[in-house]
């Protein structure tokens, strides 16, 4: 996702205003809008026919589905986001994600709120978290590779999953909401305003605020300048150190409602966000570390393939098919399948960048490194080409 | 989990409590072949554990059918019925643990270290999830129960039983010392040291570092799975959630971390200060609510971890040189 | 016959072409210099030959035997070893330990070995150390032996790549820039040796960029430019050769 646009000066930090570019519809835009509208109609297709063959069943947990695809998406994003610039996969980020049910469920059910506003104020409260992690933690391990923030995440989230234990009930708990009406589309496909309705919504409004900030304004511009090459970026006057922080806080904000979304579909309890830790993971390996883009996608095919794959299971455990017993929980295993299948063939999945492997030369990454220095320093010098 | 032990005599107590910081020490051992000594960093360490714990009480343990009650089955009851001496099921969770290791070493080794943390952390994960649904097999939540343990006394003698234990563990735990010194000092662990290092120089050099780092994991996997096979004799019956990450995984970390990485003494003393924490809260169950005290020393291990790996990461005992005449 | 057969290489980064379709030869027990500005590929190409970059297109014979594409530990065992230019010694082990850890061929290098064949390790360790410290005498390296790989000067590491290559045993030893760094008498006493052990056998293939050294010590000399090969003959032939001079030796 190389974007030339990056490197203009406009995007010197300073202001944050919104600056619309004119929208062209341009011929590569158009093989991708169409590569787009193949794959939705071979998916509708696929869906229809397993439904003819196996019935409407298949209809509802497509709705599962895509509802938690929904959650997964806006928790991906908020993870990729962190990954590609600080370079660390979050441990925490399950736990941060209950932290933000939590919250929420305290002004829901203490402090007697509607759950909007649980919501709300459970988004500030994470974004500061973020911001004090950053300050107090990340900030200090900064270059010092990939194992040593993982460490510290994973302290974290044993301090927030435990302090929740100590401070709140382990029972699951649940927010206070009027549950909405269950519609019953067809016999067999439910359809809950509530569950379905708000958590599609809500995840498809995140994902439009998320391409909106990072295509238009120039703080999503630095953003993705600094995921791309942080001494570039700094080099060209971006404060990588507010990007970060407003990077932080986007992570952790998503993470909350993510958590939020979680607890109205199901309940609220200390593990719930931990056991979503590894689907996460998932959809941003598959879809490409540190893009936001690649998290939808990621997000859509992992949360798909755990719903849709239950029917199937259950088929699978019958005593006459395989006669596993609950066959049925084995649907976790899907999303860890893809996940080992990307890292096996295609460790930078579907839209990132960054290598999985340890290069064949460490000298590919030095390589790289020393021409990206060079770029920097005739970027800044403004030099003319000298043998390098 | 001491308070479920045997909870006569305060001998009995040290003799259970030294025992469990036996098998986190043996565990913490492979751990640091895999991450101090090769730079492989496993977050599925309670995968190996569990593997190696399960296949030990299956061995040894006699079958147990599932309680049906009017065609319905309320307690799976699990499978055993080999009922094999300890020795044999100690040494098959080794095969099975190091097999599992080096299969998993297989496709992810190549991959950097995040990748790899997530992808053992994934392992470690499924494995737990297969074990409890996979309950006919393995007992689910119930876990297995009627460990034999290593001596029986007649009539029941707490405190002559966490002795046996005691020794049996101390004597596997010199081996397991022993052993990984000799290795680490041999060439091939100069080369795992090497790989450590920079580990495309080594390919310079003429190594496979390939198979190195596969023989590492797998013979580390090896040790946990040891480490499972004496878990089983300190508790009455196996639980799947003593094989989560926050219990298996993350404290073996910081027992690695305190201790040294690559400094199997350090590693030992990391593992008995953790688990002296664990004692400790054990003997404070009276003062304040138990659930508690599990918690916060949970948290506590994460403050540890956080504090640690930003100010001294090489540990408390840093490796010591070594000096080729 | 050639010891090493370059055909037709060529290895693209993005959208850069490091080596673009090079072919050169390298004759036994020579000097070959390696020659030609910055970027021209040349530190590319030795890491094509040593297996650690996979290239794009071309046919590597080393001892009329096909290698490219081989991992780079088979090479070391073929008897093709390459040092580092910028060192790559392992840090926190010892001098000694990085010498011995070269040696080829070590019966404790195998895990199985270790408890099946412990006597054949320990004979192969006394071995090795005993010749490591014979190479550390050749480079000038004895007193430090014992010392920590880290705590070398730059020169002293750039001697402990050269000794780490000659415990490897090679036929052929690709040298990027050896004498790099290092002090004028240590430099002349280093290519002494090269010069040595060249009367021994070995083929010695490096990248360097003091013309001295290239014009007095060098059999022949290969000048690359943009990634291929644009002259290869003697010191003075390629000195006076026009399209050098106008690409390359500008001054």
């Amino acid at each position: 996702m190389a974007d030339p646009s990056a490197t203009e000066s406009s995007v010197v930090t300073g202001r944050r205003a919104l600056r619309w570019r004119p929208f062209h519809l341009t011929a590569a835009l158009r093989k991708r809008i169409l590569r787009g509208l193949i794959v939705v109609v071979a998916f509708v297709a696929f869906v229809g026919g397993l439904t003819a063959a196996f019935g409407i069943n298949i209809l509802q947990y497509t709705l599962y589905g895509f509802r938690t695809s929904a959650i997964v998406i806006v928790a991906a994003i908020g993870l990729t986001l962190i990954y590609g610039i600080r370079g660390f996969a979050n441990f925490a980020y399950g736990d941060l994600m209950t932290l933000g049910a939590y919250v929420a469920l305290f002004v829901n059910v203490n402090a007697q709120l509607s759950i909007v506003w649980g919501a709300i104020t459970s988004f500030f409260v994470l974004v500061l978290v973020g911001i004090l992690l950053e300050i107090l933690i990340f900030s200090r391990l900064e270059g010092r590779g990939p194992v040593a923030p993982i460490v510290a995440s994973v302290g974290v989230g044993l301090i927030i999953q435990n302090g929740i234990y100590v401070v709140a009930e382990a029972q699951p708990r649940l927010f206070l909401v009027s549950l909405g009406q269950e519609v019953t589309i067809v016999p067999g496909l439910g359809f809950s305003w509530l569950r379905d309705g708000l958590t599609l919504a809500v995840g498809f409004s995140f994902m439009l605020f998320i391409h909106a900030l990072l295509t238009y304004t120039n703080l999503g511009k630095a953003m993705r300048a600094t995921a791309d090459n942080l001494e570039l970026a700094k080099a060209t006057g971006i404060d990588t150190k507010r990007v970060t922080y407003a990077t932080w806080a986007l992570s952790c904000g998503f993470a909350s409602t993510a958590g939020v979304l979680l607890g109205l579909i199901s309940d609220v309890q200390p593990l719930r966000g931990v056991t979503s830790l590894l689907l996460i993971f998932a959809a941003v390996i598959v879809g490409g570390i540190g893009s936001a883009y690649g998290a939808m996608l990621g997000g859509l095919v992992v949360g798909l393939s755990q719903e849709m794959v239950v029917p199937l299971l259950v088929w699978l455990g019958r005593p006459e098919v395989l006669g596993i017993p609950h066959a049925d929980a084995y649907n976790v295993a899907v999303p860890f399948l893809i996940l080992i299948l990307v890292l096996l063939f295609r460790p930078s999945g579907i839209a990132g960048r960054q290598t999985a492997i340890v290069p064949r030369g460490v000298v590919t990454g030095a390589i790289a490194r020393a021409r990206a220095a060079r770029r920097t320093r005739l970027a800044a010098s403004g030099a003319g080409r000298r043998g390098g | 989990m001491i308070g479920t032990a045997i909870d006569t005599g305060i001998l009995t107590n040290v003799a259970y409590f030294a025992s469990f910081a036996i098998v986190y020490s043996v565990l913490a051992i492979g751990f640091n072949l895999q991450w101090g000594y090769t730079g492989l960093f496993n977050a599925g360490i309670g995968g190996f554990f569990l593997i190696g714990a399960y296949t030990a009480a299956i061995i040894t343990t006699p079958y147990d059918p599932p309680t049906v009650l009017g065609g319905v089955v309320i307690v799976p009851g699990h499978w055993g019925g080999l009922s094999l001496p300890f020795v044999v099921g100690a040494i098959l969770a080794m095969v099975f643990s190091g097999l599992a290791a080096a299969l998993i070493a297989i496709p992810t080794l190549r991959l950097r270290a995040d990748y790899l943390a997530i992808a053992t952390l994934a392992f470690a994960e499924i494995i737990r999830r297969v074990t409890i649904n996979f309950d006919t097999f393995t007992g689910g939540t119930n876990g297995i129960t009627r460990i034999p343990r290593l001596a029986s006394f007649e009539p029941p003698d707490p405190f002559a039983s966490g002795m046996v234990l005691l020794g049996v563990g101390a004597v596997v735990l010199l081996a397991v010392f022993l052993f990984m010194n000799f290795t680490v000092e041999s060439p091939w662990g100069r080369i795992l040291r090497a790989i450590r290092e920079d580990e495309v120089a080594t390919m310079a050099l003429g190594k496979n570092t390939l198979l190195s780092k596969i023989q590492s994991f797998a013979l580390g996997g090896a040790i946990m799975g040891l480490a499972g096979a004496l878990f089983i004799e300190t508790k009455p019956y196996l639980d799947p959630q003593d094989f989560s990450p926050a219990l298996a995984t993350f404290p073996i970390w910081v027992m690695v971390i305190v201790g040294g990485a690559a400094n199997n003494r350090g590693v030992i003393v990391g593992a008995f200060l953790i688990y002296g924490m664990e004692y400790v809260s054990v003997l404070l169950k009276d003062y304040v609510p138990s659930n508690t005290i599990y918690y916060v020393r949970l948290m506590i291990i994460g403050a540890l971890l956080i504090i640690l790996i930003i100010y001294r990461p090489q540990g408390l005992l840093p490796e010591r040189r070594r000096v080729l005449k | 016959m050639a010891i090493l057969e370059v055909q037709d290489v060529e290895k693209s980064f993005g959208g850069i072409r490091a080596v673009d379709r090079c072919s050169l030869t390298v004759e036994p027990q020579s000097i070959t210099g390696l020659i030609g500005p910055n970027g021209a590929g040349k530190s590319t190409l030795f890491n094509i030959i040593a297996g650690l970059y996979r290239p794009d297109g071309g046919e590597i014979r080393f001892a009329n035997q096909r290698i490219d594409g081989l991992p780079p530990y088979t090479m070391v065992q073929l008897g093709l070893t390459k040092t580092w230019q910028i060192p790559h010694e392992l840090k926190k082990l010892t001098v000694l330990e990085n010498l011995v850890l070269a040696a080829k061929g070590h019966h404790g290098d195998r895990l199985t070995n270790l408890f099946l064949r412990p006597l054949a390790v320990r004979e192969d360790e006394k071995r090795f150390r005993k010749q490591a410290q014979n190479v550390l005498a050749m480079t000038q390296l004895g007193p430090l032996a014992q010392e920590e790989a880290a705590s070398l000067s730059g020169g002293q590491k750039k001697l402990l790549e050269l000794a780490r290559a000659l415990m490897t045993e090679p036929a052929l030893v690709l040298l990027d820039e050896p004498v790099a760094g290092v002090n004028p008498i240590l430099a002349s006493s280093l290519m002494d040796l090269i010069e040595q052990l060249r009367q021994q056998g070995r083929t010695f293939f490096l990248i360097e960029h003091d013309m001295n050294v290239v014009m007095k010590r060098c059999d022949t000399v290969i000048v690359m430019h943009q990634g291929r090969k644009i002259a290869q003959g003697p010191p003075e032939a390629v000195r006076k050769d026009p399209v050098v001079i106008d690409s390359y030796l500008g001054g």
